[in-house]
């Protein structure tokens, strides 16, 4: 299972408005701050989608990522689940 | 404690470079925390941020003449102090709300090499950043100093922060940014979080006698923080 954490300010809540709807992604939140983003298989986010600029794109998991990086590129990240320890 | 320094060591008192100018050894060693003594020392914002330069004329070309920031204060002196001390001039460029940017030109002395500003992240981390208050006022400092003749970057859009770099003759970085927003109480607790994860992380690779290998790591750890913080009562 993957889990994103997102802090709950302007800069990083389109990273939640972009993955809502999507077939097995669950969300909940804001708990104390954090919205949370899970997954069972892939997370995929896409720049362009959340309109972020690169300084904040390459920081979007500061939230906490409990999950392997598959694929980064400038426009599009995709996450793996992980058994590496936290 | 007093209120006053009347009798209290001056810079006279000081015998050797080190202690003049108060370097210590890096070592947290036998120190003690701000908890501890419950004393909650406080700053006023910056007084002054000072760098050597060897270039005088272009110095005060550009801060007073391109950017327009006013000479608000000039040192001439013989050099004092440690032994060796170059004499020199210490000069003052208002950057608002009282601060000021301030250069050392050492009379005498030829830049070594090892003070030559290299084009590398690790050199431009050490830089000022000026504030402006609006998106209105970011603008004018780039198209006005563009159409002054000086190279400034695009504008870069942090977390909170929206910026341009420039840098000086003497090849120092300058920043002018503005906030984009006002920091928040999860700011805080997001920025204790991140840096104890890294902190955390930084002690095991330490320990296991490597460098940390990725941000990813810090991220985990994070995630770890962020489960137990929602979790807590």
């Amino acid at each position: 299972m993957i889990e994103v954490h997102v802090i709950d300010v302007p800069e990083f809540r389109p990273m939640v408005e972009t993955q809502r709807g999507k077939p097995d992604v669950t969300i909940t939140g804001p708990v104390k701050g954090y919205w949370t983003i899970t997954a069972p298989v892939e997370l995929i986010f896409s720049r362009k989608a959340m309109k972020m600029k690169p300084a904040v794109w390459y920081g979007i998991f500061t939230g906490g990522l409990n999950g392997e990086i598959a694929a980064w590129g400038r426009d599009e990240v995709r996450v793996i689940g992980t058994n590496r320890p936290l | 404690m007093t209120d006053s320094l009347e009798k209290r060591d001056d810079a006279s008192s000081a015998t050797n470079f080190n202690d003049a100018m108060g370097v210590g050894d890096g070592s947290l060693t036998g120190t003690r925390h701000a908890v501890t003594d419950g004393i909650q020392l406080a700053l006023n914002g910056v007084d002054h941020t000072a760098r050597p330069t060897w270039k005088l004329n272009e110095t005060i070309e550009f801060y007073r003449d391109i950017l327009g920031l006013p000479l608000v204060h000039a040192i001439s002196a013989r050099g004092w102090g440690p032994p060796g001390h170059h004499d020199f001039l210490h000069f003052f460029f208002d950057a608002g709300k009282g601060a000021t940017i301030a250069f050392f030109y050492y009379i005498g002395s030829k830049q070594p090499a090892r003070y030559v500003p290299e084009e590398h992240h690790f050199y431009f981390a050490t830089h000022t950043a000026w504030a402006v208050d609006t998106e209105e006022q970011l603008i004018q400092w780039k198209e006005t100093l563009e159409a002054r003749g000086i190279k400034i970057s695009p504008y870069t859009k942090h977390e909170i922060l929206e910026s341009i770099y420039f840098t000086d003759p003497n090849g120092y970085p300058v920043e002018i940014t503005r906030r984009l927003r006002e920091t928040e109480l999860i700011d805080e607790v997001d920025a204790r979080l991140t840096i104890q994860a890294a902190m955390e992380v930084e002690s095991e690779c330490r320990e296991a006698g490597e460098l940390m290998p990725d941000i990813d790591m810090v991220w985990r750890r994070k995630a770890k923080l962020v489960d137990a913080y929602k979790g807590a009562a």
